[in-house]
């Protein structure tokens, strides 16, 4: 356990005390930084570099998404493609063309008109500069034409669903990248970009490393106007520390806390707290070997009888409840929720259950017999099944969830050895293949065709977590790679997502969820992407950001425009609403001040009296 | 040694975006050879070493920008605390150990030394936690973490941004100093010259002041000037704790990361600070105290 983990129990308990209200002063909005022109987001990463080509944390993401636009964004409802700076894209028969037209008027932050050949521009840059982050949306050889300001058209050599995904790629002005052109990108990257030129709400023009990040409102928007006139990011290393300023008012939003801290923060009144549907999931992989000569994973494992047994004697909701503290939901299918149209609800019918009577049975059936210590034998190999399973400490939650499947397995005869490790020390056992299972996390776009990849055979030694290899559903993943139509690909995505959970080469254990606290009387109206349980953050979308508005601002008729953040709330904010305090932060009360004066006039006036009296000595040197 | 004990952690730098970042192998291979992570260890080092001599310390992996200009810009919060941490430790270390050595089983030696012995065994992060709690979170009376508010960078909005991890830190170290002062009071307390002064009919309080603290406080001023060695290394505890954007909390993100080039930086630099201050230690300790030169 490191020391960050130690001390957040002790912070816990005592934050949890003062957010309930058992210890007296609240403290509360002293520090105060929210005013009606400024809201103050706590976050627990921070922005290494403000270049929107040195992407690396989820915040520097967040920065990029609250100031750019993509052609076709994600749309605030599912993910999907919507419009973005471009009104419509059609496809031609084929799906080699696809043509955009861009809204009307739009301009750069400078002033500088926006037109169809910045995102041409901006399209050719990341295929001949090689961002990898933007190009695997580009079938080689795509070209881009702009026959007038508004039109682009995109010809690619091969059919591509194109502009329905959409490409994840943010458009960036050709004046000011322009002369980047044939430059190296460690160059490209070290530009000094502030304030920066951006299409979106906001522009970044003060980055202070390793602090606070501000952004200031951009009048030449083409959407509906912010609220706001600056959004400042400012970052927390220590998580206790973000809660303690939310508490505060030094912050309006907290973003990005552990599920550790939930009850802490449920107790802190005016605060409401937004579960998001989980934009990553938990996952037990097994190992089937073939990573590298020295692989030695246990070979019961290849069994799909121990597999299924495994899986029935994990129970996924106490691991949400007792891991996740209940900010998770049980997993299921390896394409995440927060992909609405594409992730699979597996049917009542099919979900293996958690019934430890039904794996007990399943082993002793496959001939699996206990031994003398209780520990089941492999017929096979005389091997007893024991797991050896590393989880990793950059997944939280992998390491209580390790000891109760640990405890969960010892019901039905096979003993697990969980270890934590580091992320660093993870990549080299998934590389080496020297583990039998082990939990660790996955991510993945909007679009499912990452996610569905990794499991297949061709990501062995790559990024397949334990080497599955299996032709269906290889054959499964490059169909709907291939499909065009988008009901048909649903189809297959469904299907591939069910083999695996079929096939149990992963358990998926569990979706956590992303944790955004707000002070209800200090902002309101953040609207989640997606709809429902979505960020409040730029996370997809910047929606949650324009629509944001100070609490005491906020009415029924404003709130309309956007739909409000389903968050439950810490206690009645309508009994506060309005009391935000000013930004002039107060420190210690004046009594406080005068005892220390007094303190110091006191040690001054006995140094004094000291230094008299020994100077009235006579010399005797 | 710089070069090959990052090397050691296990994992690699690049790797680790993957997950997070969703990027596919051919994407992860780019950044490999872009940042040289491709080439042999030995292939790396020797350009570590002849980069490293011309003074280009590298660019960092994660965000691209040169080191020495992510470890200038947090140089000054460093310097700002653990300076000030340092000279409260060791002016309330040397006071209390000053009293508490010349008077040796006093209740205020006995009150001291527990105090601050206590302080010093217990874990900085875990301090600055209470701290962090009681004063920003119970009473409100301090901000929870960071440099300065977001609506302003005043000189006083930066002191109550730093006067808890101060205190942390300066509560922390005081201990080292007062042990030290106070046992080098004792040791001089029972020199004859000591006793002479007295026959010779001085006050105690000159006694102390006069002949005692001067020839006691020597090996203080190696041990407060190797402290300042220490400062460009920042307090990475304390300022992960407090939020603090300085050298140390840069360290803490650079080994989450794996980010070798910074930390290669920031070890070279806080090791050239150290070196040169035992150097200084050393040299100026002979004009401070005659009888080393004489040996």
């Amino acid at each position: 356990m490191s020391i960050h983990h130690r001390l957040s129990a002790v912070a816990i308990a005592a934050m949890t005390l003062s957010g309930a209200g058992l210890v007296s002063g609240s403290g509360s909005s002293a520090w105060a930084a929210d005013d009606a022109t400024t809201l103050t987001i706590g976050m627990t990463v921070g922005i290494d570099n403000p270049n929107i080509w040195a992407l690396n944390s989820t915040s520097e993401w967040s920065a990029v998404t609250l100031q750019y636009d993509m052609l076709m964004k994600f749309s605030d409802e599912d993910l999907s493609a919507s419009p973005g700076l471009a009104e419509s894209c059609e496809h031609n028969a084929a799906y080699t063309t696809w043509t955009c037209t861009l809204r009307e008027d739009l301009t750069w932050s400078d002033g500088t008109p926006l037109t169809s050949r910045d995102v041409a521009f901006t399209y050719r840059f990341v295929i001949d500069q090689g961002f990898s982050y933007f190009t695997s949306y580009f079938p080689k050889g795509s070209t881009f034409e702009t026959p007038d300001d508004r039109t682009i058209v995109w010809n690619s050599p091969e059919p591509t669903r194109g502009m329905d995904l959409p490409p994840w790629v943010y458009i960036v002005p050709e004046h000011i990248w322009g002369p980047y052109i044939g430059k190296t990108n460690k160059e490209i990257k070290q530009a000094a970009v502030l304030p920066n030129v951006v299409s979106g709400p906001y522009v970044m023009t003060e980055a202070v490393p390793g602090q606070s990040w501000t952004f200031e409102r951009n009048p030449n928007f083409w959407g509906t106007a912010p609220a706001y006139d600056r959004i400042v990011f400012r970052l927390y290393t220590n998580q206790e520390a973000m809660v303690q300023a939310l508490k505060n008012g030094e912050i309006a939003i907290a973003d990005g806390l552990e599920s550790a801290l939930l009850p802490a923060v449920e107790a802190i009144p005016n605060v409401a707290v937004q579960k998001i549907t989980a934009d990553s999931w938990v996952n037990l992989a097994f190992n089937f070997g073939g990573q590298d000569p020295a692989a030695n994973p246990l070979p019961a494992l290849k069994d799909l009888r121990v597999r299924q047994a495994i899986a029935l004697a994990i129970d996924k909701q106490a691991i949400v409840d007792k891991a996740f503290q209940g900010a998770a939901s049980p997993g299921e299918s390896i394409v995440r929720p927060l992909s609405v149209y594409w992730h699979l609800d597996v049917p009542d019918d099919q979900v293996i259950p958690y019934d430890p009577d039904q794996a007990n049975a399943l082993l002793d059936e496959a001939g699996y017999a206990r031994g003398e210590d209780g520990i089941r034998v492999d017929p096979q190999t005389g091997q007893p099944l024991v797991i050896r399973m590393p989880t990793s400490n950059d997944t939280p939650g992998s390491d209580i969830a390790g000891q109760l499947i640990a405890s969960y397995l010892s019901q039905i005869g096979i003993e697990v050895k969980a270890q934590p490790v580091s992320a660093g020390k993870m990549y080299d056992l998934q590389q080496s293949g020297d583990f039998d299972a082990y939990i660790w996390y996955w991510t993945g776009d909007p679009d499912p065709n990452y996610q569905l990849s990794v499991f297949t055979s061709e990501q062995c030694g790559d990024l397949s977590d334990g080497c599955w290899r299996d032709p269906t559903y290889d054959d499964l993943v490059a169909r709907q790679a291939s499909t065009l139509d988008r009901d048909e690909r649903l189809t297959l995505v469904r299907e591939a997502q069910q083999y695996v959970y079929d096939q149990v080469p992963s358990i998926v254990l569990a979706y956590p969820n992303s944790l955004t606290a707000y002070r209800t009387d200090i902002v309101a109206d953040l609207t989640p992407v997606p709809a429902g349980d979505g960020y409040l953050t730029p996370s997809y979308s910047y929606t949650g950001m324009v629509s944001a508005r100070p609490a005491q601002s906020a009415d029924p008729a404003a709130s309309a425009s956007g739909q409000p953040a389903s968050g439950e709330s810490g206690s009645d904010s309508a009994d506060t609403a309005g009391e935000t305090s000013s930004a002039s932060p107060s420190g210690p009360p004046v009594w406080l001040w005068g005892i220390a004066a007094l303190i110091v006039l006191g040690v001054v006036a006995v140094l004094v009296m000291r230094r008299r009296g020994t100077e009235d000595q006579p010399d005797t040197h | 040694m710089n070069f090959f004990l990052f090397r050691i952690m296990p994992g690699d730098p690049i790797a680790l975006l993957a997950r997070s970042q969703r990027l596919s192998p051919e994407a992860l291979e780019l950044q490999r050879v872009a940042f040289g992570l491709d080439q042999p260890l030995i292939t790396q080092f020797g350009v570590y070493v002849r980069e490293t001599i011309s003074g280009n310390l590298g660019v960092s992996l994660i965000s691209g920008l040169p080191v020495w200009e992510l470890i200038l810009s947090r140089m000054w919060p460093t310097l700002l605390l653990v300076g000030i941490g340092t000279i409260l430790a060791a002016g309330i270390g040397v006071l209390a150990g000053i009293r508490g050595g010349w008077r040796r089983g006093s209740r205020f030696d006995s009150g001291s030394l527990y105090t601050s012995m206590v302080l010093y065994s217990t874990p900085e992060g875990w301090l600055g936690m209470l701290l962090l709690i009681l004063f920003a979170g119970l009473l409100g009376w301090f901000p929870a973490g960071g440099y300065s508010s977001s609506t302003s960078s005043g000189t006083t909005d930066v002191a109550m941004h730093l006067a808890l991890p101060v205190l942390a830190l300066a509560l922390g170290y005081v201990g080292q100093f007062l042990i030290v002062m106070r046992s080098s009071m004792m040791e001089v307390k029972a020199q004859p010259y000591i006793n002479l002064a007295r026959a010779k009919g001085l006050t105690d309080p000159d006694v102390r002041r006069r002949h005692a603290v001067p020839n006691a406080i020597l090996p203080i001023f190696t041990l407060v000037v190797i402290s300042v060695g220490f400062i460009l290394g920042g307090a990475i505890v304390i300022e992960t704790v407090f939020s603090w954007p300085g050298i140390g909390l840069l360290t803490y993100e650079a080994i989450q990361t794996l980010d070798y080039p910074v930390l290669q930086g920031v070890f070279l630099l806080s090791s050239a600070a150290v070196i040169v201050a035992s150097l200084v230690a050393d040299i100026t300790y002979g004009f401070l105290d005659p009888r080393v030169d004489a040996i």
